[in-house]
């Protein structure tokens, strides 16, 4: 019986293991599309048909991977000369480093090159050429949980004593309730580092776009952050508690402040969640509140194209940034627009988002177009875990800089 | 008669060619290239630039976390294969027992083993979330305590608690090892003992654990590579976080080549811990295969 | 000789020592069970819930209202019986391959004297020493040679390459605990070595062989990384790949993630119990080398 089974099993390995049949008269188009949330897949799936649909002689593959995967998918395929044409993905400074990249304007026509805020293209600059075109973006701002802090008799914070005080509060109307959201986890740690230096006048970079790991500011944030975990204001994890966990905390009233993205009410309203919460700035210590921003891009490898090739490239750009088309993408899954056509839909369709775009169009971004970005990102999560661990902010900041710029 | 000869000699080869070619192909070839990209210079996308000879391996071991990660490593596979394999040894002895319900319980065993690693790291990093965490609810519904506990409060707790997690899932496959060894364990033996007035420990010593002992052998030799290998565990509970603190050498070499960009590095590390594996694998190998040949 | 097995340990539960053994026995099984199943009674009552009540601060026992719905969903959410069929095509495939592959392998290690025996089974051990995540490059680049990316046969050859160790050894420690005597008697009869082997050897070193077939086929089916970097079309992903959905940039959808990873865990539990009576079969008498 088992071996008929198996002998079975195996004849069906053989058949569903030949590869799918492939139209030889068409140009292939190759596309690895990271996952932004559940409707991501399906999105895409409906976006081939059409295309294959209304372009003739051009084959669309769309394969959407999950954000935890993405890095050693794509990076497997480069390794093994089977790069994508097209990855829409976060970074791109580590492939361009490598020459494996177009510039943006060879394969993006000029009419959906002239779509994008210019402020976005910058982001991807290196030696004076943009190297990918952004797909949609996101901003941080402080949501807070408006029948706690009411309860608690204070309003939300704007400045890093009024949050030090309102925790406090809150720590006194309940000590069962988390005041304060903080997630430093190898997850999303930068943006942690991000929310306190930014808004302390630090940051990653100088003005002249140096490394400055461990300016006098950085160091003042980050130990201000930690303090905050030591006193007990903030939920007793950070290491580990990843920016989904403190959302749906949130959600269910465990946390009463934290730093979310915009798409914060999509997440909470399709989990369920009943929360009564309102948004505010990110409190500040010196300066003005800056919100950090997210941005994705999509990029091109140069796979030693033909020109029909290079013009399914161009045409797939094109009917992706078509206006209707875009906003429908953006609003999927609760993001910010890169276009400024894409803008006013999205501001049209939404009041609430329309503070929101005005609040990217001003947002701070990573600086991820500098190549040891990647180092620069694991470092400072480092950094923060061995601070909670009770290290020396200073010490940690001043080697890393070390390593980094040294 | 020349001819049969050859046959001979060449018949058992023949025997082994199927598995051969398997390996040759799909294993050894990928492993040369992890040979390979460990003496070279790799850059950030992973693109071979050129021979580098140890340059890889010094790096690796000047890293100031190394020698914490190999620790870990350590106590994470020492702490899991020797308490796993202990108490699937007892479990086998249990279900080797007749009694009712024996079949369920065999295959409830087998349940930790037949959901994928990820999955299962998955439902304890939910069970012991100190916020959230089922733990908390059940003890707190049970009334063994009354407001939620912290069960991860330090780095060695989570260690600990990602210890018992690969003792979970790694019993059923040593109690299954054991518990086909068991079956061929002729009843005679026993019987003939116990009129010998052998007690337990006895027969356990001197007829239990020689007879399992090739099965047993197996699956330690294997057991102590898959878990010095294990990804899933420790990535799924604490990505080797807060700062390396709970970080084994393969989830390290994979922020290495992942996250990090350092692919010629991390190549360097897995061919440390191949060599490590190698050094304890082959001092076990040849104890047990003496003793082998000196039994049969 | 079941019954004489049984005996081994209880002749007859009538004396207070046998009652106290007896009571133990059912303690210690009670106990494991519970242990072992309380993962799944949190991944069961877990998928029945919705994401507020799983994040509650009142944690809740069972679910306040019970969302069976979200069994359903999951099949709406992803195409879960064709990534249930590319996984059985590839367990079933890598572990005919496997146990095909290793049997005579084995034979030839426990039967034969040969040359570089010994080497041939610390290189066996050899293959096991790289974690998958370590070789994925490597794996990648000869799929690709061969033209085998995204199939489901090469994840057929690499499950079956990767659990070759675990079945050579284990099958080459079945055969020998088994006499040769009745082989040698066969071949005396007419048998050619392969005869002989089939039609003698096999039956009795059934134990061995079902375990042998069980930890393939698991491995096979948990098997994650190599499918994931291999596989790009969705039709052909495995379940293990395929429920990675429910876990997106923006959300963990644990409830959906656990209804499909107990669906996920179905199979084989079935399969254990279809093929676990051989497991225990035993030997017939006399075959048992002394």
């Amino acid at each position: 019986m088992n071996k008929k089974c198996l002998a079975a099993a195996t004849i069906a390995a053989m058949v569903a293991a030949v590869p799918t049949v492939c139209y030889a008269e068409d140009t292939e188009v190759n596309v690895i599309a990271a996952e932004y949330g559940q409707n991501t897949a399906e999105w895409w799936s409906n976006f081939v048909e059409d295309f294959n649909k209304d372009n003739p002689g051009i084959k669309l593959n769309v394969e959407v991977v999950s954000w935890n995967d993405i890095y050693t998918v794509v990076n497997t395929r480069i390794q093994g000369n089977n790069a994508p044409d097209i990855l829409n993905i976060d970074v791109f400074a580590d492939y361009q480093a490598d020459g494996l990249l177009l510039p943006a304007q060879d394969y993006v026509s000029e009419e959906t090159y002239a779509k994008m805020y210019p402020s976005f293209l910058e982001q991807s600059i290196v030696d004076d050429v943009v190297w990918a075109v952004p797909d949609l973006a996101s901003a941080r701002a402080l949501y807070y949980n408006v029948d706690i802090l009411e309860a608690a008799g204070v309003k939300p914070p704007t400045t890093w004593e009024e949050l030090t005080a309102a925790c406090e509060a809150i720590k006194a109307y309940d000590d069962s309730i988390y005041p304060w959201g903080i997630d430093m986890t190898t997850d999303e740690g930068q943006a942690a580092f991000a929310y306190y230096t930014w808004n302390n006048g630090g940051g990653f970079v100088d003005e002249n776009g140096e490394w400055a790991l461990n300016s006098a500011e950085n160091v003042e944030a980050i130990e201000y952050a930690v303090n905050l975990v030591n006193s007990g204001y903030t939920n007793s994890d950070p290491a580990n508690d990843t920016r989904y966990d403190l959302q749906d905390m949130f959600g269910a009233g465990q946390v009463a402040m934290v730093i979310a993205p915009n798409s914060l009410p999509t997440y909470i309203a399709e989990g369920g969640h009943e929360v009564n919460y309102a948004v505010a700035s990110i409190p500040c210590n010196k300066g003005e509140s800056v919100s950090a921003g997210v941005m994705d891009r999509f990029m091109c490898f140069d796979n030693g194209y033909s020109d029909e090739e290079l013009a399914a490239i161009t045409t797939f750009f094109d009917y992706f940034y078509e206006d209707a088309r875009y906003s429908e993408w953006v609003l999927m899954e609760g993001f910010l627009p890169a276009t400024m056509a894409g803008g006013e839909a999205v501001a049209a369709a939404d009041e609430s988002m329309a503070a929101w775009v005005d609040i990217v169009g001003s947002s701070k971004f990573y600086p991820t177009a500098k190549a040891e970005w990647a180092d620069v990102k694991q470092g400072v999560i480092d950094a923060e875990q061995r601070a909670l661990l009770g290290e020396d902010v200073k010490t940690l900041l001043d080697e890393l800089q070390a390593d980094i710029a040294g | 008669m020349k001819k049969k000869k050859i046959m001979k000699t060449v018949t058992p080869y023949l025997w082994l060619l199927p598995s051969i070619l398997l390996m040759l192909i799909f294993i050894l070839f990928p492993i040369f290239e992890v040979f390979r990209t460990s003496l070279s210079e790799v850059s950030r996308a992973g693109i071979i630039k050129g021979f580098t000879g140890l340059d890889n391996f010094a790096k690796v071991i000047k890293g100031p976390t190394f020698g914490l990660v190999l620790k870990n490593t350590v106590v994470w596979t020492i702490v899991v294969v020797g308490l796993s394999t202990l108490i699937g040894f007892a479990l086998a002895m249990v279900l080797n027992n007749e009694f009712r319900g024996r079949k369920i319980a065999r295959a409830i065993v087998v349940f930790p083993w037949a959901t994928s690693l990820i999955i299962q790291a998955g439902v304890w990093k939910f069970i012991i979330d100190s916020d959230y965490g089922t733990l908390n609810t059940l003890f707190m519904k049970l009334g063994l305590i009354s407001k939620p506990m912290n069960w991860t409060p330090t780095p060695g707790a989570y260690f600990a608690w990602e210890c018992w997690v690969g003792i979970f899932v790694t019993i059923p496959f040593v109690t299954f090892c054991v518990l086909s060894g068991l079956q061929s364990i002729d009843a005679a033996y026993y019987e003939s003992a116990t009129v010998d007035g052998a007690g337990f420990w006895d027969k356990l010593l001197h007829i239990t654990l020689p007879l399992v002992r090739s099965s047993l052998t197996v699956s330690t030799v294997l057991n102590i590579i898959y878990v010095f290998n294990s990804f899933p565990i420790i990535w799924t509970i604490t990505k080797g976080d807060p700062a390396n603190r709970t970080d084994t050498l393969v989830t390290y070499l994979y922020k290495q080549a992942f996250y990090k960009g350092r692919t010629g590095e991390a190549a360097a590390i897995s061919v440390i811990g191949f060599l490590i594996l190698c050094i304890c694998a082959s001092v076990y190998m040849v104890l047990s295969l003496r003793k082998e040949e000196q039994d049969a | 000789m079941r019954k004489s097995k049984e005996k081994m340990y209880i002749k007859s539960a009538r004396t207070p020592k046998e009652k106290i053994f007896r009571v133990l026995l059912y303690a210690t099984v009670i106990l494991l069970v519970l242990v072992t199943l309380y993962p799944y009674f949190v991944m069961f009552t877990t998928a029945l819930k919705s994401r507020a009540e799983i994040y509650s601060m009142k944690g809740t026992l069972l679910p306040i209202d019970w969302e069976w719905e979200n069994f359903a969903d999951i099949w709406k959410l992803a195409p879960l019986g064709r990534y249930f069929i590319n996984s059985i095509v590839v367990s079933g495939g890598a572990t005919a391959i496997a146990i095909i592959c290793g049997i005579p392998a084995a034979y030839a290690l426990s039967r034969m004297k040969f040359k570089g025996k010994k080497f041939f089974l610390g290189l066996v051990i050899v293959s096991q020493m790289f974690a998958p995540v370590v070789l994925l490059v490597g794996i990648y680049k000869i799929m690709s040679m061969l033209h085998l990316t995204d199939t489901l046969l090469a994840l057929v050859f690499i499950n079956a390459a990767f659990n070759q160790a675990f079945a050579i050894w284990l099958l080459r420690g079945t055969f020998m605990s088994i006499s040769p005597e009745m082989e040698q008697a066969a071949t005396i009869d007419g048998c050619n070595q392969l005869q002989a082997m089939i039609k003698v050897l096999l039956p009795v070193a059934a134990p061995g062989i079902v375990t042998a077939l069980i930890f393939v086929f698991i491995n096979a089916w948990n098997e994650y990384t190599v499918a994931l970097t291999l596989i790009s079309s969705d039709i052909l992903k495995p379940l293990t790949v395929g429920i990675t959905v429910f876990n997106g940039y923006n959300m963990i959808e644990w409830q959906y993630l656990f209804a499909s990873s107990l669906f996920a865990t179905i199979p084989v539990v079935a399969l254990f119990i279809c093929i676990e009576k051989h497991l225990v079969g035993g030997l017939t008498s006399g075959g048992v080398k002394g």
